[in-house]
């Protein structure tokens, strides 16, 4: 038991922390991304957590897959004015509604919590100083879909 | 050997089981409104309030705050603000609207379900009118 106790706290640190996103840092790529369409508005999805760093479901707006929650990582996508729904995925579904303005540009956290069996990803809207200071330090994973 | 295989039959029954629900514990109470996009009425929060629609996650709307109005529903006028994220919240998150009538915050607009949350009481608002 002695033997494996280093074995299972490396362990226990991996399942913490593993697998944090490895991109360029938001500050060093954002002036690179394209400007928004004239009808158009931007949503930052971003995760600043390691807690939970193994469990990294994907992240769907409208049911159309459009990244993953990789810890200290983020994506955008941009859309069209209107009503969406951004979703995760775990042992539950968790989902966030939001609305999106011409020329806005909105931040949504994935949040961490304990689960039953596994934790559970949630998404959640943050007041855009918040999210301008939060994503800062994460770095880009890209987008999937479209 | 027995006992072993037993424990693990029942921790993968209860792991199907929790894993086919969708754990959706806590709900917000909602049902489909009227609403009519409007303007031209806007007023400055003067002092924090703090509603809680019994999910465990109160929604706080910031003293200082300004808020337009978006248009009116069959439970009252319906404001919208810039100066914070509203949401309510339960196993799911909604971004919310506020719904004031006679000065009284009376539920939520949830403008993606296009549904009004209500609270259980209204609470009165301590606001300054501000010309559009």
């Amino acid at each position: 038991m002695k033997r494996s106790l280093p074995f299972l706290v490396l362990l226990a640190c991996w399942l913490v922390t593993s697998g944090c996103a490895s991109g360029p840092k938001f500050r060093e790529v954002s002036g690179t991304f394209p400007a928004l369409g004239t009808d158009e508005g931007r949503i930052y999805i971003y995760r600043t957590t390691t807690f939970g760093g193994a469990i990294q479901p994907s992240v769907r707006l409208d049911e159309q897959r459009v990244g993953k929650a990789i810890p200290k990582g983020f994506f955008f996508v941009d859309r069209s004015p209107g009503g969406y729904q951004i979703a995760t995925s775990t042992e539950v579904d968790r989902t966030l509604s939001l609305t999106l303005e011409q020329g806005q540009i909105r931040f949504v956290r994935l949040d961490v919590s304990m689960g039953f069996m596994v934790g559970h990803v949630y998404p959640v809207l943050v007041d855009d100083a918040v999210g301008k200071k939060e994503i800062e330090n994460c770095s880009y994973t890209g987008t999937s879909g479209k | 050997m027995r006992r072993c295989l037993r424990e693990w039959l029942l921790l993968g029954t209860l792991s199907y089981l929790v894993a086919g629900c969708a754990f959706d514990v806590v709900h917000v109470k909602q049902a489909p409104t009227s609403f009519t996009s409007g303007e031209g009425k806007a007023f400055k929060l003067d002092r924090e309030v703090k509603v809680n629609l019994g999910t465990g996650f109160p929604t706080t709307l910031k003293a200082g705050t300004v808020w337009t109005l978006a248009g009116s529903s069959q439970h009252g006028d319906v404001y919208r603000t810039r100066d914070q994220v509203v949401k309510v919240e339960a196993s799911n998150i909604y971004e919310a609207f506020i719904v004031v009538a006679d000065e009284s915050l009376v539920g939520f607009y949830l403008p993606v379900e296009e549904t009004f949350a209500p609270i259980k009481k209204p609470i009165e608002l301590q606001i300054d009118s501000l010309d559009p």
